[in-house]
């Protein structure tokens, strides 16, 4: 309530700023209108989605004031139409400073599909991995000021109240099922965080662009996106036997630090990026820990290198997350490593796009592969025929190996 | 009539072996074409249509704004049209220096990323285009030998016809031959051959101006007989020294774009 309350407010004062006629010449609208049809190649051969979108960008400027406001809509087969705004804020542009405000996506980082220092914009994960990137990353409530000295700059994001990562619900295919002993039960109470000034979150972070390196460092006090499940066993005491789970999820605090650099050696483009995560909440069979859950430092980073090949355009990243003070109570492997690998050409004077994408997780020896072609049928208009190949059977890829799906997105850009 | 040809091919050979008149060779010409002063600093919309063997026609438009720093040249542009690259900007620093590499980034709204890419490509054709990011002029003279093939007359200008054959032999053309206006070093021609020494392209200056007392050039037009495809590319409402600053060239108006 208190979020659409901060929408309206932003809203009123952008129309009150450019309610005149004067710049409505200035003003610039774009978007697209698309149709995304998905079925899956399993089983009865369900349609896994069909989604239809219209997507506007409402942008104008004044001197030193601009705002953008993005309403989406999502109308689908077997959905409720769901409507919303992606972003919508005002932007004031000062001499060495620009300052956004408003809910807005913020992106940080070098890595391709991968977060690490890009932390700031929570995930919708309805879809899991699958949607366009602009569409996974949510918009928050923010303030943000950008101070520029040449190349370099300094930014600073204040988010007064806390966004979570957005999941599945019950009925999707895309829904982890937990692995529990037993059926547990599950208490809500402690998963929302009160929107209160102490709770709101800090980001900073120092970038350059130079010659010889681009360069990132960022650091954070903010809340785990991903909420901790916390689980209390019923131990029935005269057979010592587990009877009961109460699962209760609850967000914690967490300091970040980190970085990325990006950098060229003749034909590649190198990058790297790694975070280290203080005080994250992992799951423990520990039998002397009450509530299931240890915190612990964990580190996490990534190694990527872009080059062409055959005029092949062709990305490389590996990456790897290891849990530091591991013990073997930890349910959570202590490293985990995982590569994505991209390769993407075009043809026909750049109007035919053939891309392939893979995700590879090698601990469970699954994959996640999406080879999509897209034609350019006129300026703005694309059709796009593509698939989601998930292999093996666990992990985050694996555990979805009856996903399996092909889909088209038709879309109409404005 | 045999003496007719005798002398033809010594006037030809002539013009082969020795210098032109003002004792010019061919790449001082190519060096006076590439380093014409187009003024410190330029603002301009360029607009590009790409016609296919069917007649099919798109349009591609950008703002490019383009600075000297001495050292380095800062060159940033923001796409505009097809609609689904509007918002989308590219960067490059280009150095004089011959062994130092373009730095270039691009970003992209939908990541809301800038991203490093490597310049090493420049033999990639513009956006579908049939120009390569060397045609668009980022070619440096000393990549290729060149040699002055001799003088004529094209569409009533002086010019001196210079053959240029890339030292690199995997490189994607294996020899252009280029029409240099005199005086005004402005390539009025330039034909294309492949790799295996077969005729490609020819680009065809439509159109320049003298603005502020640069010869700029407004209207090209890209001939690929191969492809039977065809791109014009116009230059309008150009300004030149204007005192564009030097933070336009950042990571900061690449992510703002043109608002």
């Amino acid at each position: 309530m208190k979020t659409l309350k901060f929408h309206n407010l932003i809203v009123l004062i952008i129309l009150g700023l450019f309610s005149t006629t004067n710049y409505a010449q200035d003003l610039s609208l774009t978007g697209y209108a698309r149709n995304y049809t998905g079925l899956l190649i399993n089983g009865d051969n369900n349609f896994s989605i069909i989604q239809n979108t219209f997507n506007l960008n409402i942008e104008q400027r004044k001197d030193i004031v601009a705002y953008k406001v993005n309403p989406y809509m999502y109308q689908y087969a077997n959905r409720e139409l769901e409507l919303g705004l992606r972003e919508v804020y005002l932007d004031i542009y000062l001499n060495s400073i620009d300052i956004r405000i408003g809910k807005q996506q913020i992106i940080w980082g070098k890595a391709d599909g991968v977060f690490i220092t890009d932390i700031v914009s929570p995930k919708d994960l309805r879809e899991f991995l699958l949607p366009d990137f602009d569409e996974i990353r949510m918009g928050v409530n923010a303030i943000k000021a950008d101070y520029y000295i040449g190349d370099n700059t300094f930014e600073l994001v204040w988010i007064p109240t806390f966004t979570p990562t957005l999941y599945p619900d019950a009925s999707s295919i895309w829904q982890l099922k937990p692995d529990f002993p037993v059926n547990p039960t599950f208490d809500y109470s402690k998963v929302d965080v009160e929107q209160s000034f102490k709770n709101s979150e800090i980001f900073g972070k120092f970038s350059m662009l130079t010659s010889l390196i681009d360069l990132e460092i960022m650091g954070a006090y903010a809340w785990d996106d991903d909420p901790t499940m916390h689980a209390f066993k019923q131990i029935d005491p005269a057979t010592h036997t587990l009877t009961g789970l109460k699962i209760v999820p609850e967000h914690h605090r967490l300091t970040i630090g980190g970085g990325s650099f990006s950098t060229t050696v003749g034909p590649f483009v190198f990058r790297g990026e790694g975070a280290y995560y203080n005080g994250k909440g992992f799951n423990t069979t520990d039998p002397k820990v009450q509530d299931g859950v240890v915190e612990k430092d964990y580190l996490h980073y990534l190694l990527g290198t872009d080059f062409t090949v055959w005029d092949i355009n062709t990305s490389i990243q590996f990456i790897q997350q290891r849990i530091l003070d591991y013990n073997d109570f930890i349910n959570t492997d202590e490293v985990q490593n995982m590569a994505t690998f991209l390769a993407a050409t075009d043809y026909l004077n750049e109007t035919l796009h053939l891309r392939f994408f893979m995700y590879y997780d090698f601990e469970n020896s699954a994959s996640l592969i999406r080879p999509t072609i897209t034609y350019d049928v006129a300026d703005g208009f694309t059709a796009l025929l593509g698939a989601n190949i998930f292999t093996g059977t666990e992990g985050m890829f694996g555990r979805f190996n009856n996903n399996d799906m092909i889909y088209t997105k038709i879309k109409y850009s404005f | 009539m045999k003496r007719l040809s005798l002398l033809a091919l010594l006037l030809l050979l002539t013009a082969i072996t020795i210098p032109a008149q003002n004792n010019l060779t061919g790449l001082q010409i190519m060096e006076k074409v590439y380093n014409r002063p187009t003024g410190n600093d330029m603002e301009a919309n360029l607009t590009m249509i790409l016609i296919s063997s069917s007649g099919n026609e798109r349009v591609r438009e950008i703002k490019q704004y383009i600075k000297d720093f001495g050292d380095v040249e800062k060159k940033i542009m923001f796409f505009i049209k097809p609609a689904d690259v509007r918002n989308t900007s590219f960067m490059n620093w280009s150095y004089d220096d011959p062994n130092k590499d373009d730095d270039q980034w691009i970003y992209l709204p939908a990541l809301k990323k800038v991203k490093r890419i490597s310049s090493d490509s420049k033999g990639d054709y513009f956006m579908g285009s049939d120009f390569t990011y060397d045609d668009l002029g980022d070619r440096k003279p000393n990549e290729d030998t060149h040699k002055i093939l001799r003088e004529e007359k094209l569409n009533g200008e002086d010019c001196y016809v210079i053959e240029s054959i890339p030292k690199d032999e995997d490189y994607m053309y294996s020899k252009t031959v280029t029409w240099i206006v005199k005086d005004k070093w402005i390539g009025l021609k330039k034909e294309f051959y492949d790799e295996d020494g077969e005729y490609l392209k020819t680009l065809n200056i439509k159109d320049y101006k003298n603005i502020k007392g640069y010869w700029i050039i407004t209207g090209t037009e890209m001939d690929n007989v191969q492809k039977n495809h065809k791109t014009i590319m116009k230059l309008s409402n150009v300004k030149i020294d204007i005192g564009i600053p030097a933070n336009k060239f950042t990571e900061r108006m690449m992510k703002r774009g043109l608002k």
